[in-house]
């Protein structure tokens, strides 16, 4: 008897003209969302490569340790190609040096809008918008449009346990719908694999387990569908619900939670959190300055002849090092505030994610995006590396700075009027020890947490649906 | 066999044929005329050619040979004006659901062309059809088939045209209804309508027709007035044209 | 006749419980979007404020100009870019001005804030393109089709009706009917700006009324669209699977593929390139000014004369002040060129990607809706021509404060040993304000010209599709 009825249900699918449209468009939109990732992600390596050979070169062509800056790049990961995320808004690179903190700068979008005015395209976008719909356009008439056909009552004058036929309803719908999208997108990875995208054994992990996630999603929407479906007289209806509740799914919640929670907490902005920094470091400036005075005073008065060359490089350098002590405090006044920042910035995050995950949809977007590697922790993650980074390129600049220190004198003389001394040595610099920067690497076991909540919401509501679908159907008027 | 009645016809085919493009021969040389006040009666299996012949006299498709008229006008080279001078019932009379009754009434007698029906004359003509007075301000959606035929058939009386085409329009009544409706044609017929309804039920047809046509595949096999088949086994005729005898022989 | 087929239109759609639903969700929908503008407008405009102020804040208690270091500029937030977003969180809003030099805008709202970048802002742009446009298919695609399935089709033409009466009919009924009730939720929806404390000024509201304009000439695509669809198709779920596949082409891939293409097809030099070709250059002309440095020597003093380092630093900044000064011409040259390269084979792209795009109503409509809001890509170079502007204010200020445009990044400063006075702190409201002006309404209008012109054909251009479509119609 189930067989039968899956049996059914399956050839109703298949053989329905609708099928082989919406199957064709979608393959061909998975197909081609990779085809837009891989060259995009084709491009961002190769504007990776040049952006960190023009940056040792520009390096190379430095001539003191005293002012050595650099550029940090952020790495493209073949991840992207499937979830672009954060990717194209976050900074490209940081600039590293002794006076500010890292910061990710200049994000693809804002380097080329054009970008940004339609935004890209890919798998996981196809997936949340166009696969959703799908399935709810298979699925949204399973039981009403039944009814409305007059199918239904022919069914049920047989012998047929309406549990029975609710079950088979779902699961042939499922592998009549699952199996194709597990073809198109089996044909994507082989795209990936054709276009020779250098993808290690976790990377296929991590697309193997998107993969899954995504038909999590999927079958998610399949359910809601049939639910609606279970719950209306007429086709009609069950469609206008059914498209209301994606575009509210879809759509609206991930937005709408996100804007909820700005309101709810709010974080200072950056440009508040650099004032208060910039006003801090102006009064250590001033603090400095004044024991600068102080100290001059004092060698002036107790040793008549200090104004010798070589008493004024010491000075210099006692100056130096403490700049650099007002600058390791700035640095930590700063690090303190931004601690501070993302600490506010995590509260309003879980709740704008934890109020979205009422939707499906962003629930798959989240669980997405972390798989790939390109949710909200890719900016964290980089900003942690690059201030480890800093700290070591500054150590290291320092250590250098004192072996050959650079920089100008300049003297007033009543006699020889005012000149300006070129550095003591000036010779290329050697870079060999220098530290590199390695692009922080997500742990996967770092990502399995939130995957399993999103995975276990999808599933969550995947059940509640089915169970709802199941208990309308019970008790469903088949005349 | 053509039947000689006195006066101009209202409705008329002559050598009405068509073809359609996947090569089904629907209707064959088929020719008739309905004079006002006659009923003229098409009765035929599935397929035989009567919905064929409505939708001709309406021009919702064109004839590959021969004319539909009415009042004289050949419905494909003028179709707008010819129109204006029929009234049509479907087998499966719909209307718009979101609309109530009198609503429905409205708009279709104004793209009937009659703009100055009052309430009162809606109301008057849903009670003259049998549609009781509750209903009348009511959304279609809960209409049974009944009651919907009811309002498809008030709405040909509202346009008043000299011609009316029946699409099967007892289908789906009950006896009761069904009755009612036999009444209604006949006071038609007597206010000088030509009426042309196809149907399947050829009790009824004997009793309101004044001519009754027989169709098979196409053609018109038998086309006699009721009159002369008064004291005939109509149903015993139809079956042995059904089965393909020839006029003659059936008759004999 | 005509008159009646509009009517019952009208009544016919308006009056289904399809309509009520729908209809009601975009409402409210349009509403939360009015509401969000504001309240983000609002946020927006409290942290570009707190920004302003953080910013003189941090020079108060400075003695001298000269001390003045990070001074910042900030992108002024757009009501209208709260319902428009364009590109407005995309690109850079914070710069720093120097005094010279090339100025680099930074801190995009995506970037500094991007919990919004992962799922972005729920904009009317947005609620346009995506939302009101499967209202619009919606309430169009069964125009024909479903009447022909519901059977009234036939009854309908069985009296005497033109078929182009009854398209008319059709197509102005469910325009209106769509139009009006839309129009008339923007209105209200409008209102709440001011009702927020959000204030528009007089352009502002011809900006927003034309946005509608826009909003509404895209709904009256689709919508024709449809009607063309339910014409050319016989059954409603045809037609609606046809226009499904249409919505998610036109809406969701086109434009994004178009602009991808043109990348892909238009090679423009990455800003990593330009960046380090300008560094190099900067690197170089440092070195040379460095031999000029060391031969710079002011003469002794003379005998008779005091020893006076003022003087000498006077002459000494002037000097470096003429070095940077040439130097920031050749920088200022050199870039040029560059960024005129780049900045025109970025023409050729976007060109070539708009044009692709257009193909589909929703990219025209984003791209005239951005436009008139002030928020198309251009508000990216017209931001950084204004700082550039500016930036020239402020050197002149500085010059006229200090003698020297603090933007050569080598001052130096004799500090006065004399404590007996207390030094005079500066007034830093002194300091010339920058006031961003958006483009001019002119401008913006010329740009959207083209696009609401082809919004208006492209209802137009399925207006008589679905005419044609409709007269070969089988109504049976």
């Amino acid at each position: 008897m189930f067989g039968i009825l899956v049996q059914k249900e399956l050839k109703a699918i298949l053989l329905s003209p609708k099928f082989a449209v919406t199957f064709g468009i979608c393959a061909f939109l998975l197909l081609l969302s990779v085809f837009i990732g891989i060259s995009e992600y084709n491009a961002s390596v190769k504007q990776y490569d040049t952006g960190k050979q023009l940056a040792d070169q520009q390096l190379r062509e430095q001539s003191s340790f005293r002012m050595i800056q650099t550029k940090a790049f952020r790495r493209p990961d073949p991840m992207q190609i499937f979830v672009s995320g954060l990717t194209y808004d976050l900074g490209r690179w940081a600039g590293i040096n002794q006076i500010s903190s890292p910061r990710l700068r200049s994000s693809a979008y804002s380097e080329d809008p054009i970008f940004a005015v339609f935004r890209f395209v890919d798998l996981a976008f196809v997936v949340t918008v166009v696969l959703s719909l799908l399935a709810v356009l298979f699925t949204y008439d399973a039981v009403c449009g039944e009814r409305e056909s007059g199918t239904l009552p022919l069914v049920f004058s047989n012998a047929v346990p309406r549990a029975q036929y609710l079950l088979a309803k779902g699961i042939g719908a499922w592998i009549g719908l699952v199996v194709p999208v597990v073809l198109a997108l089996l044909l994507c990875m082989l795209m990936v694999i054709l276009a020779g995208v250098p993808m290690t054994g976790e990377h296929w992990l991590r697309t193997g387990l998107l993969m899954l996630i995504s038909l999590l999603f999927f079958t998610s929407f399949m359910v809601i569908g049939l639910f609606i479906s279970a719950l209306t007289r007429r086709s009609s209806v069950s469609f206008l619900v059914s498209l209301v509740v994606w575009v509210a799914f879809v759509l609206i919640i991930p937005r709408a939670g996100v804007i909820a929670a700005g309101q709810i907490v709010r974080v200072p902005s950056v440009a508040e959190i650099q004032g208060q920094r910039d006003a801090f470091a102006r009064d250590r400036w001033n603090l400095f300055r004044q024991d600068l005075d102080s100290l001059f005073e004092n060698r002036r008065g107790a040793e008549p002849d200090s104004m010798t060359e070589e008493a004024m490089w010491t000075h210099m350098q006692t100056q130096d090092s403490m700049r650099r002590a007002i600058e390791l405090d700035i640095n930590a006044f700063e690090a303190k505030l931004y601690e501070d920042l993302s600490r506010r910035r995590n509260v309003q995050e879980r709740l704008a994610f934890s109020l979205s995950r009422v939707s499906p949809a962003s629930a798959f977007q989240l669980a997405a995006m972390s798989l790939a590697g390109t949710d909200l922790d890719l900016k964290r993650r980089y900003e942690d590396g690059l201030m480890i980074f800093r700290t070591q390129f500054v150590d290291y600049a320092n250590k250098k700075t004192e072996d050959s220190p650079g920089g100008f004198q300049i003297s007033f003389s009543s006699d020889k009027g005012m000149s300006i001394g070129t550095p003591r040595s000036k010779a290329q610099l050697d870079l060999t020890d220098m530290p590199t920067f390695v692009p922080p690497v997500q742990q996967i076991g770092a990502t399995v947490e939130g995957l399993l909540v999103d995975a276990g919401l999808l599933t969550l509501y995947s059940l509640l649906a089915f169970a709802g679908a199941f208990v309308a159907f019970l008790r469903y008027d088949v005349r | 066999m053509m039947l000689e009645v006195p006066g101009a016809a209202m409705l008329e085919a002559v050598t009405l044929t068509k073809r359609y493009e996947d090569g089904v021969l629907a209707l064959d040389h088929v020719s008739f005329a309905v004079k006002p006040g006659q009923i003229f009666a098409m009765l035929g299996a599935n397929g035989a050619g009567k919905t064929t012949a409505i939708n001709l006299f309406l021009n919702f498709i064109e004839p590959t040979d021969g004319e539909a008229r009415i009042d004289g006008i050949v419905t494909h080279k003028e179709p707008l004006l010819a129109k204006q001078r029929v009234a049509y019932v479907s087998e499966n009379v719909m209307l718009y659901p979101n609309f109530t009754a009198v609503q429905n009434l409205d708009y279709f007698a104004r793209l009937g062309g009659k703009t100055g029906y009052t309430k009162d004359d809606y109301r008057s003509v849903l009670l003259r059809v049998g549609l009781s007075e509750d209903a009348h301000n009511k959304r279609l959606k809960g209409f049974s088939k009944g009651m919907r035929q009811k309002c498809g058939i008030a709405i040909a009386i509202l346009k008043d045209a000299p011609a009316i085409l029946l699409d099967e329009p007892t289908s789906g009544l009950d006896p009761k209804a069904g009755f009612e409706f036999q009444q209604l044609l006949d006071s038609l017929r007597t206010e000088g309508k030509a009426i042309l309804m196809s149907t399947h039920d050829i009790f009824r047809a004997k009793e309101v027709a004044d001519i009754i046509a027989i169709m098979n595949n196409g053609r018109i096999v038998m086309q006699e007035p009721a009159s002369r088949l008064l004291g005939q086994d109509l149903e015993r005729l139809y079956m042995q044209y059904m089965a393909g005898h020839t006029a003659a022989e059936a008759v004999a | 006749m005509l008159r009646t087929i509009i009517e019952k239109e009208i009544r016919d759609i308006i009056g289904s419980s399809k309509f009520a639903i729908s209809f009601g969700v975009c409402a409210a929908l349009i509403l939360l979007c009015f509401v969000t503008g504001a309240v983000n407008y609002k946020t927006s405009q409290a942290q570009y404020e707190a920004a302003k102020a953080e910013n003189l804040r941090q020079m108060e208690g400075l003695t001298d100009w000269f001390s003045v270091q990070q001074h910042r500029i900030f992108l002024p937030p757009h009501p209208l870019a709260s319902l428009v977003s364009g590109v407005s969180n995309d690109i850079g809003r914070t710069t720093e001005v120097r005094g010279r030099g090339e100025l680099n805008a930074d801190g995009s709202r995506y970037a500094e804030d991007p919990v919004y970048a992962v799922f972005r802002f729920l904009d009317l742009e947005f609620l346009f393109q995506v939302v009101l446009s499967l209202l619009a298919i919606l309430l169009g695609y069964d125009a024909i089709s479903g009447e022909k399935e519901r059977g009234t089709l036939r009854l309908s033409f069985s009296n005497g009706l033109p078929r182009a009466t009854y398209i008319l009919g059709k197509l102005i009924g469910s325009f209106l009917a769509l139009i009006v009730p839309l129009l008339l939720a923007l209105a209200i929806g409008s209102l709440i700006y001011p009702i927020l404390g959000v204030p528009l000024s007089g352009i502002d509201w011809l900006r927003l009324a034309l946005i509608i304009l826009a909003g509404l000439l895209f709904v009256g695509a689709f919508l024709t669209l449809s009607v063309m669809v339910s014409a050319f198709t016989q059954r409603t779920s045809s037609s609606f699977l046809v226009l499904l596949v249409v919505w998610i082409g036109a809406v969701l891939i086109i434009p994004r593929a178009s602009v991808l293409l043109a990348g892909r097809m238009v090679d423009v030099p990455s800003v990593d390139e330009l960046a380090s070709q300008k560094a190099r250059l900067a690197s170089q002309l440092m070195e040379e000014d460095r031999t000029r440095m060391s031969e710079f020597n002011t003469p002794p003093a003379a005998p008779g004369e005091d020893f006076e380092p003022d003087k000498m630093l006077k002459l000494f900044n002037t000097f470096m002040d003429s070095l940077a000064d040439a130097r920031d011409k050749q920088m200022a040259e050199f870039g040029g060129r560059l960024n005129e390269d780049r900045a025109n084979k970025q023409q050729a792209q976007e060109r070539l990607a708009f044009s692709i795009a257009r193909v589909s109503p929703s990219a025209s409509f984003a791209l005239a809706t951005s436009a008139l809001a002030g928020t198309d890509m251009f508000l990216k170079e017209h931001y950084r021509d204004q700082t550039m502007d500016y930036q020239q204010e402020y050197g002149k200020f500085m010059k006229e404060k200090t003698g020297l445009n603090p933007g050569g990044r080598m001052v130096i400063m004799l500090r006065d040993d004399n404590e007996n006075e207390k030094p005079k702190e500066i007034d830093p409201s002194e300091m010339p304000a920058f006031k961003y002006a958006p483009p001019a309404f002119a401008e913006s209008f010329g740009r959207a010209i083209f696009d609401l012109g082809l919004l208006a054909f492209f209802n137009l251009l399925f207006f008589t599709g679905s005419v044609f479509g409709f007269l070969r119609y089988d109504v049976r």
